[in-house]
Protein backbone atom coordinates (compact mmCIF):
# COMPACT_ATOMS: atom_id res chain seq x y z
CA UNK A 1 0.00 0.00 0.00
CA UNK A 2 0.75 3.44 -0.49
CA UNK A 3 2.01 5.87 2.36
CA UNK A 4 -0.64 7.47 3.65
CA UNK A 5 1.08 10.88 3.74
CA UNK A 6 1.98 10.11 -0.33
CA UNK A 7 -1.77 9.18 -0.49
CA UNK A 8 -3.31 12.24 0.79
CA UNK A 9 -1.18 14.66 -1.30
CA UNK A 10 -2.24 12.61 -4.06
CA UNK A 11 -5.67 12.79 -3.41
CA UNK A 12 -5.68 16.34 -2.62
CA UNK A 13 -4.11 17.24 -6.27
CA UNK A 14 -6.25 14.60 -7.85
CA UNK A 15 -9.45 16.77 -5.85
CA UNK A 16 -7.72 19.69 -6.78
CA UNK A 17 -7.66 20.87 -3.40
CA UNK A 18 -4.39 22.88 -3.29
CA UNK A 19 -5.56 24.68 -5.87
CA UNK A 20 -9.08 25.91 -4.64
CA UNK A 21 -10.64 24.28 -7.18
CA UNK A 22 -13.27 22.23 -4.56
CA UNK A 23 -13.23 24.51 -1.49
CA UNK A 24 -15.19 23.45 1.07
CA UNK A 25 -13.79 19.91 1.29
CA UNK A 26 -11.43 19.60 4.10
CA UNK A 27 -10.10 16.61 5.43
CA UNK A 28 -8.72 15.16 8.38
CA UNK A 29 -5.60 13.62 8.36
CA UNK A 30 -5.83 10.87 10.61
CA UNK A 31 -7.70 8.61 8.39
CA UNK A 32 -6.64 5.06 7.23
CA UNK A 33 -8.54 3.01 5.02
CA UNK A 34 -8.41 -0.51 6.06
CA UNK A 35 -6.01 -2.29 3.69
CA UNK A 36 -8.54 -5.07 2.77
CA UNK A 37 -10.85 -2.29 1.42
CA UNK A 38 -8.28 -1.07 -1.10
CA UNK A 39 -8.00 -4.57 -2.65
CA UNK A 40 -11.09 -5.25 -3.45
CA UNK A 41 -11.60 -5.87 -6.94
CA UNK A 42 -14.76 -4.26 -8.49
CA UNK A 43 -17.04 -5.11 -11.23
CA UNK A 44 -16.51 -2.78 -14.24
CA UNK A 45 -19.64 -3.21 -15.92
CA UNK A 46 -21.64 -3.01 -12.12
CA UNK A 47 -19.13 0.24 -12.03
CA UNK A 48 -20.53 1.66 -15.14
CA UNK A 49 -24.11 1.80 -14.06
CA UNK A 50 -23.53 3.21 -10.68
CA UNK A 51 -21.55 5.79 -12.41
CA UNK A 52 -24.62 7.49 -13.17
CA UNK A 53 -24.88 8.62 -10.38
CA UNK A 54 -21.72 10.68 -10.57
CA UNK A 55 -21.98 11.38 -13.80
CA UNK A 56 -24.85 14.17 -13.13
CA UNK A 57 -22.06 16.25 -11.73
CA UNK A 58 -18.42 14.55 -12.56
CA UNK A 59 -17.90 15.17 -16.66
CA UNK A 60 -17.02 11.73 -17.91
CA UNK A 61 -14.53 13.30 -20.65
CA UNK A 62 -12.20 14.89 -17.27
CA UNK A 63 -13.34 18.53 -17.84
CA UNK A 64 -13.75 20.21 -14.69
CA UNK A 65 -15.05 23.27 -13.27
CA UNK A 66 -16.43 23.68 -9.71
CA UNK A 67 -16.33 19.54 -9.68
CA UNK A 68 -13.30 18.07 -10.27
CA UNK A 69 -12.41 15.31 -12.65
CA UNK A 70 -13.02 12.24 -11.32
CA UNK A 71 -11.51 9.99 -14.21
CA UNK A 72 -8.05 7.97 -14.76
CA UNK A 73 -7.69 7.69 -10.96
CA UNK A 74 -6.13 4.63 -9.61
CA UNK A 75 -8.45 2.38 -8.13
CA UNK A 76 -6.60 2.50 -4.73
CA UNK A 77 -7.19 6.21 -4.63
CA UNK A 78 -10.86 6.17 -5.87
CA UNK A 79 -11.33 3.67 -3.28
CA UNK A 80 -9.61 5.55 -0.10
CA UNK A 81 -11.28 9.38 -1.15
CA UNK A 82 -14.61 7.56 -1.24
CA UNK A 83 -14.30 5.66 2.24
CA UNK A 84 -13.03 9.00 3.61
CA UNK A 85 -16.41 10.45 2.98
CA UNK A 86 -18.22 7.36 3.76
CA UNK A 87 -16.74 7.46 7.19
CA UNK A 88 -17.36 11.32 7.59
CA UNK A 89 -13.71 11.90 7.52
CA UNK A 90 -14.09 13.86 4.37
CA UNK A 91 -15.98 17.79 4.86
CA UNK A 92 -18.81 17.46 1.69
CA UNK A 93 -22.26 17.45 2.20
CA UNK A 94 -23.11 15.52 -1.34
CA UNK A 95 -20.32 13.29 -1.70
CA UNK A 96 -20.74 12.11 2.32
CA UNK A 97 -24.23 11.43 0.87
CA UNK A 98 -23.32 9.78 -2.26
CA UNK A 99 -20.36 7.67 -0.78
CA UNK A 100 -23.01 6.71 2.35
CA UNK A 101 -24.94 4.82 0.27
CA UNK A 102 -22.70 2.79 -1.23
CA UNK A 103 -21.64 -0.62 -0.06
CA UNK A 104 -17.52 -1.84 -0.43
CA UNK A 105 -17.72 -3.61 -3.85
CA UNK A 106 -19.70 -0.77 -5.03
CA UNK A 107 -17.22 1.61 -4.06
CA UNK A 108 -14.58 -0.73 -5.50
CA UNK A 109 -16.73 -1.46 -8.76
CA UNK A 110 -16.70 2.86 -9.57
CA UNK A 111 -13.32 2.71 -9.00
CA UNK A 112 -12.38 -0.19 -11.31
CA UNK A 113 -15.09 1.76 -14.18
CA UNK A 114 -13.52 5.46 -13.76
CA UNK A 115 -9.82 4.39 -13.61
CA UNK A 116 -9.98 2.95 -17.30
CA UNK A 117 -11.59 6.10 -18.40
CA UNK A 118 -9.48 8.23 -19.93
CA UNK B 1 -39.48 15.90 -40.72
CA UNK B 2 -37.36 13.33 -42.08
CA UNK B 3 -37.41 9.89 -40.42
CA UNK B 4 -34.70 7.04 -41.80
CA UNK B 5 -36.55 4.23 -43.03
CA UNK B 6 -33.59 1.84 -42.15
CA UNK B 7 -34.11 3.67 -38.33
CA UNK B 8 -37.04 1.98 -38.03
CA UNK B 9 -37.45 -1.54 -40.03
CA UNK B 10 -34.21 -2.89 -39.01
CA UNK B 11 -31.06 -3.66 -41.32
CA UNK B 12 -29.11 -6.60 -42.00
CA UNK B 13 -26.54 -5.63 -38.82
CA UNK B 14 -29.71 -6.58 -36.81
CA UNK B 15 -28.71 -10.29 -37.03
CA UNK B 16 -25.40 -9.86 -34.83
CA UNK B 17 -27.63 -8.55 -31.78
CA UNK B 18 -26.43 -10.21 -29.00
CA UNK B 19 -29.24 -11.71 -27.15
CA UNK B 20 -32.40 -11.23 -29.98
CA UNK B 21 -34.25 -14.34 -28.35
CA UNK B 22 -35.17 -11.80 -25.21
CA UNK B 23 -37.43 -9.67 -28.09
CA UNK B 24 -37.77 -11.73 -30.79
CA UNK B 25 -39.74 -8.92 -32.83
CA UNK B 26 -40.55 -9.82 -36.30
CA UNK B 27 -39.27 -6.08 -37.26
CA UNK B 28 -35.16 -6.41 -36.57
CA UNK B 29 -33.93 -4.34 -34.12
CA UNK B 30 -35.83 -3.47 -30.71
CA UNK B 31 -37.03 -0.36 -30.82
CA UNK B 32 -37.17 2.64 -28.45
CA UNK B 33 -38.83 6.03 -28.54
CA UNK B 34 -38.48 9.17 -26.28
CA UNK B 35 -41.00 11.66 -26.17
CA UNK B 36 -39.33 15.04 -24.74
CA UNK B 37 -35.52 15.80 -25.11
CA UNK B 38 -34.85 17.58 -21.51
CA UNK B 39 -33.48 16.27 -18.49
CA UNK B 40 -35.42 13.08 -18.39
CA UNK B 41 -35.39 12.13 -22.03
CA UNK B 42 -32.55 13.27 -23.07
CA UNK B 43 -30.48 11.23 -21.30
CA UNK B 44 -32.74 8.25 -21.67
CA UNK B 45 -32.07 8.41 -25.19
CA UNK B 46 -28.29 9.05 -25.11
CA UNK B 47 -28.39 6.05 -22.48
CA UNK B 48 -29.90 3.68 -24.42
CA UNK B 49 -28.00 4.32 -27.12
CA UNK B 50 -24.96 4.17 -25.90
CA UNK B 51 -24.78 1.26 -23.72
CA UNK B 52 -26.58 -0.76 -25.93
CA UNK B 53 -23.78 -0.04 -28.86
CA UNK B 54 -26.28 -0.02 -31.65
CA UNK B 55 -28.51 -3.19 -30.62
CA UNK B 56 -31.77 -0.88 -29.83
CA UNK B 57 -33.00 1.91 -32.59
CA UNK B 58 -33.34 4.78 -30.63
CA UNK B 59 -35.32 7.58 -31.58
CA UNK B 60 -35.98 11.12 -29.97
CA UNK B 61 -39.07 13.21 -30.32
CA UNK B 62 -38.31 16.70 -29.41
CA UNK B 63 -40.09 20.03 -30.66
CA UNK B 64 -37.41 22.68 -30.21
CA UNK B 65 -34.05 22.32 -32.06
CA UNK B 66 -32.92 24.55 -29.20
CA UNK B 67 -32.90 23.54 -25.75
CA UNK B 68 -33.31 25.87 -23.31
CA UNK B 69 -32.61 24.50 -19.16
CA UNK B 70 -35.39 25.58 -16.95
CA UNK B 71 -32.17 25.22 -14.35
CA UNK B 72 -30.46 28.13 -14.25
CA UNK B 73 -32.87 30.21 -16.48
CA UNK B 74 -33.08 32.33 -13.23
CA UNK B 75 -29.70 33.23 -13.25
CA UNK B 76 -29.88 34.60 -16.40
CA UNK B 77 -33.11 36.69 -15.41
CA UNK B 78 -30.32 37.78 -12.60
CA UNK B 79 -27.95 38.67 -15.21
CA UNK B 80 -25.21 36.18 -14.36
CA UNK B 81 -25.77 34.52 -17.89
CA UNK B 82 -26.82 34.83 -20.78
CA UNK B 83 -29.54 33.19 -23.14
CA UNK B 84 -27.02 31.28 -24.66
CA UNK B 85 -25.63 29.39 -22.02
CA UNK B 86 -28.64 28.02 -21.18
CA UNK B 87 -29.03 26.73 -25.08
CA UNK B 88 -28.43 23.43 -26.02
CA UNK B 89 -28.43 21.71 -29.20
CA UNK B 90 -28.80 17.86 -30.14
CA UNK B 91 -26.17 17.34 -32.38
CA UNK B 92 -24.15 15.40 -30.27
CA UNK B 93 -26.88 12.76 -29.50
CA UNK B 94 -27.59 12.45 -33.06
CA UNK B 95 -24.33 11.96 -33.80
CA UNK B 96 -24.02 9.20 -31.21
CA UNK B 97 -26.39 7.80 -33.02
CA UNK B 98 -29.99 8.40 -31.75
CA UNK B 99 -32.59 9.41 -34.35
CA UNK B 100 -33.21 12.88 -33.62
CA UNK B 101 -36.71 13.60 -35.06
CA UNK B 102 -38.02 17.71 -34.35
CA UNK B 103 -41.40 17.30 -34.16
CA UNK B 104 -44.28 17.12 -31.96
CA UNK B 105 -45.75 14.04 -30.53
CA UNK B 106 -49.69 14.32 -30.50
CA UNK B 107 -50.80 10.85 -29.67
CA UNK B 108 -50.15 6.93 -28.59
CA UNK B 109 -51.56 4.32 -29.79
CA UNK B 110 -50.80 1.99 -26.92
CA UNK B 111 -52.55 -1.19 -29.02
CA UNK B 112 -50.38 -0.90 -31.95
CA UNK B 113 -47.40 0.43 -30.27
CA UNK B 114 -46.84 4.01 -32.19
CA UNK B 115 -46.46 7.43 -31.78
CA UNK B 116 -48.48 9.99 -33.94
CA UNK B 117 -46.45 12.88 -35.04
CA UNK B 118 -48.22 16.46 -35.59
CA UNK B 119 -46.24 16.64 -39.19
CA UNK B 120 -48.35 13.27 -40.18
CA UNK B 121 -45.98 10.56 -39.67
CA UNK B 122 -46.50 7.33 -36.99
CA UNK B 123 -43.13 6.40 -35.27
CA UNK B 124 -43.63 2.91 -34.08
CA UNK B 125 -41.76 1.47 -30.79
CA UNK B 126 -41.34 -1.40 -28.35
CA UNK B 127 -40.57 0.63 -25.23
CA UNK B 128 -42.14 4.18 -24.96
CA UNK B 129 -40.55 6.30 -22.96
CA UNK B 130 -42.39 9.65 -22.20
CA UNK B 131 -40.40 12.81 -20.35
CA UNK B 132 -42.54 15.46 -21.55
CA UNK B 133 -42.14 17.81 -18.71
CA UNK B 134 -45.16 20.01 -17.33
CA UNK B 135 -48.31 21.96 -18.75
CA UNK B 136 -50.09 24.22 -16.78
CA UNK B 137 -53.53 23.11 -14.96
CA UNK B 138 -56.44 25.24 -16.58
CA UNK B 139 -57.77 27.69 -14.50
CA UNK B 140 -55.16 27.50 -11.45
CA UNK B 141 -55.39 31.36 -11.43
CA UNK B 142 -57.95 33.59 -11.67
CA UNK B 143 -57.98 35.62 -14.90
CA UNK B 144 -55.21 34.00 -15.95
CA UNK B 145 -54.49 31.30 -19.09
CA UNK B 146 -52.14 30.84 -21.32
CA UNK B 147 -53.43 33.48 -23.79
CA UNK B 148 -52.57 36.01 -21.31
CA UNK B 149 -48.79 34.89 -21.35
CA UNK B 150 -47.45 37.40 -23.34
CA UNK B 151 -48.34 40.56 -20.45
CA UNK B 152 -47.53 38.01 -17.70
CA UNK B 153 -45.41 35.13 -18.35
CA UNK B 154 -45.25 31.73 -16.44
CA UNK B 155 -41.57 31.67 -17.60
CA UNK B 156 -41.09 28.44 -16.19
CA UNK B 157 -40.92 26.74 -19.53
CA UNK B 158 -37.33 28.11 -20.43
CA UNK B 159 -36.80 29.79 -23.64
CA UNK B 160 -38.93 32.96 -25.09
CA UNK B 161 -40.95 32.94 -22.08
CA UNK B 162 -37.53 33.39 -20.03
CA UNK B 163 -36.36 36.10 -22.17
CA UNK B 164 -39.33 38.13 -22.59
CA UNK B 165 -39.80 38.10 -18.45
CA UNK B 166 -36.12 39.56 -18.58
CA UNK B 167 -37.49 42.42 -21.19
CA UNK B 168 -40.19 43.28 -19.31
CA UNK B 169 -38.02 43.63 -16.11
CA UNK B 170 -35.34 45.71 -18.21
CA UNK B 171 -38.34 48.19 -19.10
CA UNK B 172 -39.70 48.81 -16.02
CA UNK B 173 -39.61 51.72 -14.36
CA UNK B 174 -37.88 53.19 -11.63
CA UNK B 175 -39.32 52.28 -8.18
CA UNK B 176 -41.92 49.90 -9.73
CA UNK B 177 -43.59 46.92 -8.56
CA UNK B 178 -42.94 42.99 -9.54
CA UNK B 179 -45.40 40.66 -8.35
CA UNK B 180 -45.10 37.10 -8.75
CA UNK B 181 -47.82 34.15 -8.25
CA UNK B 182 -46.39 31.46 -7.07
CA UNK B 183 -47.62 27.12 -7.85
CA UNK B 184 -48.95 24.97 -5.26
CA UNK B 185 -47.56 21.76 -4.29
CA UNK B 186 -46.30 19.78 -6.47
CA UNK B 187 -44.51 21.43 -9.18
CA UNK B 188 -41.31 21.84 -11.14
CA UNK B 189 -38.15 22.89 -9.33
CA UNK B 190 -39.50 23.42 -5.97
CA UNK B 191 -36.76 26.51 -4.66
CA UNK B 192 -37.14 27.69 -8.36
CA UNK B 193 -39.50 30.27 -7.85
CA UNK B 194 -37.22 31.61 -4.44
CA UNK B 195 -34.70 31.67 -6.49
CA UNK B 196 -36.20 33.27 -9.10
CA UNK B 197 -36.91 35.95 -6.33
CA UNK B 198 -33.55 36.16 -5.48
CA UNK B 199 -32.34 36.98 -8.95
CA UNK B 200 -35.15 39.07 -9.42
CA UNK B 201 -33.97 41.39 -6.48
CA UNK B 202 -30.29 40.83 -7.42
CA UNK B 203 -31.32 42.31 -10.80
CA UNK B 204 -33.19 45.37 -8.62
CA UNK B 205 -30.70 46.34 -6.68
CA UNK B 206 -28.27 46.90 -9.45
CA UNK B 207 -30.41 48.35 -11.78
CA UNK B 208 -33.23 49.78 -10.00
CA UNK B 209 -33.07 49.67 -6.11
CA UNK B 210 -36.60 51.35 -5.43
CA UNK B 211 -38.29 48.62 -6.88
CA UNK B 212 -40.27 46.48 -5.07
CA UNK B 213 -41.47 42.85 -5.02
CA UNK B 214 -44.43 41.07 -3.64
CA UNK B 215 -45.02 37.24 -4.14
CA UNK B 216 -48.28 35.90 -3.69
CA UNK B 217 -48.10 32.19 -2.29
CA UNK B 218 -50.72 29.83 -1.92
CA UNK B 219 -48.33 27.21 0.76
CA UNK B 220 -47.39 28.23 4.17
CA UNK B 221 -43.83 27.22 3.55
CA UNK B 222 -41.44 26.34 0.68
CA UNK B 223 -38.26 24.67 0.01
CA UNK B 224 -35.02 26.21 1.72
CA UNK B 225 -37.37 28.72 2.98
CA UNK B 226 -35.20 29.67 6.16
CA UNK B 227 -32.06 29.74 3.63
CA UNK B 228 -33.71 32.20 1.35
CA UNK B 229 -35.24 33.90 4.26
CA UNK B 230 -32.12 34.63 5.76
CA UNK B 231 -30.40 35.67 1.86
CA UNK B 232 -33.44 37.89 1.55
CA UNK B 233 -32.71 39.81 4.91
CA UNK B 234 -28.81 40.34 3.95
CA UNK B 235 -28.86 40.95 0.43
CA UNK B 236 -32.60 42.71 -0.17
CA UNK B 237 -33.48 44.20 3.12
CA UNK B 238 -37.02 45.56 2.44
CA UNK B 239 -37.58 45.08 -1.16
CA UNK B 240 -39.36 41.30 -1.15
CA UNK B 241 -42.85 40.69 0.53
CA UNK B 242 -43.89 37.33 0.38
CA UNK B 243 -47.09 36.41 1.56
CA UNK B 244 -47.87 33.05 2.16
CA UNK B 245 -51.34 30.54 2.66
CA UNK B 246 -51.82 32.28 6.24
CA UNK B 247 -51.73 35.64 5.13
CA UNK B 248 -53.91 35.31 1.86
CA UNK B 249 -51.51 34.26 -0.47
CA UNK B 250 -53.75 31.74 -1.85
CA UNK B 251 -56.57 34.14 -2.69
CA UNK B 252 -55.33 35.48 -5.71
CA UNK B 253 -56.74 36.56 -8.75
CA UNK B 254 -55.13 38.75 -11.88
CA UNK B 255 -56.03 40.56 -14.62
CA UNK B 256 -53.79 40.69 -17.52
CA UNK B 257 -55.48 43.82 -19.00
CA UNK B 258 -55.28 45.99 -16.36
CA UNK B 259 -52.59 44.87 -15.44
CA UNK B 260 -53.09 44.07 -11.35
CA UNK B 261 -53.21 41.55 -9.11
CA UNK B 262 -55.58 41.13 -6.32
CA UNK B 263 -54.60 39.20 -3.05
CA UNK B 264 -56.65 38.13 -0.29
CA UNK B 265 -59.33 41.32 -1.59
CA UNK B 266 -56.63 43.78 -1.80
CA UNK B 267 -56.06 45.23 -5.46
CA UNK B 268 -52.02 46.21 -6.61
CA UNK B 269 -51.17 47.98 -9.75
CA UNK B 270 -48.08 46.36 -10.68
CA UNK B 271 -45.87 46.76 -13.58
CA UNK B 272 -44.50 43.17 -13.97
CA UNK B 273 -46.30 39.73 -13.41
CA UNK B 274 -44.88 36.40 -13.46
CA UNK B 275 -47.70 33.85 -13.05
CA UNK B 276 -46.37 30.64 -12.18
CA UNK B 277 -49.84 28.51 -12.37
CA UNK B 278 -50.51 24.90 -10.66
CA UNK B 279 -48.77 21.86 -13.10
CA UNK B 280 -49.77 18.77 -14.27
CA UNK B 281 -47.71 16.05 -16.26
CA UNK B 282 -47.44 16.93 -20.33
CA UNK B 283 -49.70 16.51 -22.76
CA UNK B 284 -48.79 13.36 -23.83
CA UNK B 285 -48.75 11.72 -21.03
CA UNK B 286 -52.22 12.93 -20.77
CA UNK B 287 -53.27 11.52 -23.99
CA UNK B 288 -51.34 8.43 -23.85
CA UNK B 289 -53.85 7.49 -20.68
CA UNK B 290 -50.95 6.97 -18.39
CA UNK B 291 -52.32 9.53 -15.55
CA UNK B 292 -54.00 9.53 -12.93
CA UNK B 293 -55.29 13.24 -12.23
CA UNK B 294 -52.31 15.04 -12.81
CA UNK B 295 -49.19 13.54 -13.18
CA UNK B 296 -48.50 9.74 -14.27
CA UNK B 297 -47.85 6.76 -11.61
CA UNK B 298 -45.06 4.91 -11.94
CA UNK B 299 -43.54 2.12 -10.48
CA UNK B 300 -40.47 3.05 -8.47
CA UNK B 301 -37.93 0.21 -9.70
CA UNK B 302 -38.25 1.10 -13.26
CA UNK B 303 -40.05 3.95 -13.54
CA UNK B 304 -42.89 1.94 -15.72
CA UNK B 305 -46.72 3.09 -15.95
CA UNK B 306 -49.07 1.39 -13.60
CA UNK B 307 -51.18 1.47 -16.69
CA UNK B 308 -48.99 0.32 -19.31
CA UNK B 309 -45.58 -1.75 -18.47
CA UNK B 310 -43.90 -0.66 -22.07
CA UNK B 311 -44.24 2.65 -21.25
CA UNK B 312 -42.39 4.78 -19.11
CA UNK B 313 -42.72 8.13 -17.46
CA UNK B 314 -39.78 10.57 -16.39
CA UNK B 315 -39.50 13.57 -14.86
CA UNK B 316 -41.79 16.05 -13.99
CA UNK B 317 -44.54 14.32 -15.14
CA UNK B 318 -43.96 10.99 -13.06
CA UNK B 319 -45.92 10.54 -9.74
CA UNK B 320 -43.30 8.45 -8.20
CA UNK B 321 -42.92 9.30 -4.55
CA UNK B 322 -40.40 11.49 -2.34
CA UNK B 323 -38.01 13.01 -5.22
CA UNK B 324 -38.84 16.38 -6.12
CA UNK B 325 -39.66 17.33 -9.69
CA UNK B 326 -36.18 18.17 -10.57
CA UNK B 327 -33.50 18.03 -14.08
CA UNK B 328 -31.03 16.27 -11.38
CA UNK B 329 -34.13 14.19 -10.22
CA UNK B 330 -35.21 13.46 -14.01
CA UNK B 331 -31.65 12.55 -15.03
CA UNK B 332 -31.07 10.23 -12.31
CA UNK B 333 -34.79 8.23 -13.04
CA UNK B 334 -33.81 8.18 -16.78
CA UNK B 335 -30.58 6.09 -16.04
CA UNK B 336 -32.18 3.57 -13.93
CA UNK B 337 -34.87 3.53 -17.03
CA UNK B 338 -32.54 2.98 -19.94
CA UNK B 339 -30.33 0.31 -17.80
CA UNK B 340 -34.35 -1.77 -17.38
CA UNK B 341 -35.47 -1.21 -20.73
CA UNK B 342 -32.21 -2.32 -22.35
CA UNK B 343 -32.36 -5.29 -20.03
CA UNK B 344 -35.86 -5.76 -21.33
CA UNK B 345 -35.05 -5.38 -25.10
CA UNK B 346 -31.67 -7.31 -25.28
CA UNK B 347 -31.32 -9.30 -22.17
CA UNK B 348 -28.18 -6.92 -20.65
CA UNK B 349 -28.31 -7.02 -16.52
CA UNK B 350 -30.25 -4.71 -14.97
CA UNK B 351 -29.32 -3.54 -11.71
CA UNK B 352 -30.88 -2.40 -8.69
CA UNK B 353 -32.47 1.14 -8.63
CA UNK B 354 -30.75 4.15 -7.43
CA UNK B 355 -31.86 7.68 -7.15
CA UNK B 356 -30.38 11.30 -6.33
CA UNK B 357 -30.69 14.83 -6.60
CA UNK B 358 -29.46 17.85 -5.37
CA UNK B 359 -30.32 21.25 -6.14
CA UNK B 360 -28.05 24.36 -6.01
CA UNK B 361 -29.97 27.65 -5.65
CA UNK B 362 -28.45 31.53 -6.21
CA UNK B 363 -29.75 34.16 -3.99
CA UNK B 364 -26.75 36.78 -4.54
CA UNK B 365 -23.49 37.18 -6.06
CA UNK B 366 -21.49 33.85 -5.15
CA UNK B 367 -24.26 33.28 -2.64
CA UNK B 368 -24.77 29.44 -3.35
CA UNK B 369 -27.13 26.88 -1.27
CA UNK B 370 -28.05 23.42 -1.59
CA UNK B 371 -30.21 20.19 -0.92
CA UNK B 372 -30.02 16.85 -1.58
CA UNK B 373 -31.03 13.09 -0.67
CA UNK B 374 -30.67 9.76 -1.80
CA UNK B 375 -33.67 7.17 -2.54
CA UNK B 376 -34.30 4.17 -3.63
CA UNK B 377 -37.10 1.55 -4.96
CA UNK B 378 -39.83 0.36 -2.75
CA UNK B 379 -43.01 -1.62 -3.88
CA UNK B 380 -44.97 1.28 -3.32
CA UNK B 381 -42.62 4.38 -4.36
CA UNK B 382 -39.22 6.09 -4.62
CA UNK B 383 -38.39 6.77 -0.70
CA UNK B 384 -36.01 8.87 0.56
CA UNK B 385 -33.21 7.71 2.43
CA UNK B 386 -31.00 10.44 3.49
CA UNK B 387 -30.29 14.39 2.91
CA UNK B 388 -28.61 17.56 3.90
CA UNK B 389 -29.64 21.20 3.17
CA UNK B 390 -27.11 23.62 3.00
CA UNK B 391 -27.08 25.70 6.95
CA UNK B 392 -28.24 29.47 7.81
CA UNK B 393 -25.09 31.14 8.86
CA UNK B 394 -22.90 29.46 6.97
CA UNK B 395 -19.33 31.09 5.81
CA UNK B 396 -19.05 33.25 2.98
CA UNK B 397 -16.43 31.31 1.60
CA UNK B 398 -18.39 28.01 1.75
CA UNK B 399 -21.29 30.19 -0.47
CA UNK B 400 -18.98 30.76 -2.69
CA UNK B 401 -17.95 27.24 -3.32
CA UNK B 402 -21.40 26.02 -2.90
CA UNK B 403 -22.40 28.45 -6.13
CA UNK B 404 -18.87 27.05 -8.08
CA UNK B 405 -19.84 23.68 -7.57
CA UNK B 406 -23.18 24.59 -8.98
CA UNK B 407 -21.44 25.76 -12.29
CA UNK B 408 -19.76 22.62 -12.28
CA UNK B 409 -22.75 20.64 -11.77
CA UNK B 410 -24.56 22.61 -14.93
CA UNK B 411 -21.48 21.91 -17.03
CA UNK B 412 -21.81 18.30 -15.95
CA UNK B 413 -25.55 17.51 -16.56
CA UNK B 414 -25.85 19.36 -19.75
CA UNK B 415 -22.86 17.27 -20.87
CA UNK B 416 -24.68 14.17 -19.53
CA UNK B 417 -27.91 15.22 -21.05
CA UNK B 418 -26.67 16.12 -24.85
CA UNK B 419 -23.11 14.36 -24.95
Amino acid sequence: MMLKSLKILLISILLGVSSGVYAGDEITDDFAVDEELLKIKGDPEYGEYLSGDCTACHQIDGSYNGIPSIVGWDEESFIWVMQEYKEKYREHPVMQMMAGRLANDEIAALAAYFANIE
Amino acid sequence: MTLDRRTFMGTAAAATIAAPSVFAGAHGKPRVVVVGGGAGGATAARYVAKDSKGAIDVTLIEPTRSYYTCFFSNLYLGGFKDVEDIGHSYGKIAAAGVNVVHDWAVGVDRDNKTVSLAGGSSVPYDKLILSPGIDFVDGAVDGWDLSSQNAMPHSYKAGSQTELLKAQLASMPTGGVFAMVAPPNPYRCPPGPYERVSMIAHHFKMNNPTAKIIVADPKPKFSKMGLFQEGWANHYDGMIDWIGKDFGGGEVSVDPGAMTVTIDGETTKVDVCNVIPAMKAGGIAHQAGVTDGNWAPVNAADMSSKVDPDIHVLGDSSQQGDMPKSGFSANSQAKVCANAVRGALTGSKVFPAKFSNTCWSLVATNDGIKVGATYEATEEKIAKIEGFVSKTGESAELRKATYEESEGWYSGITADMFG
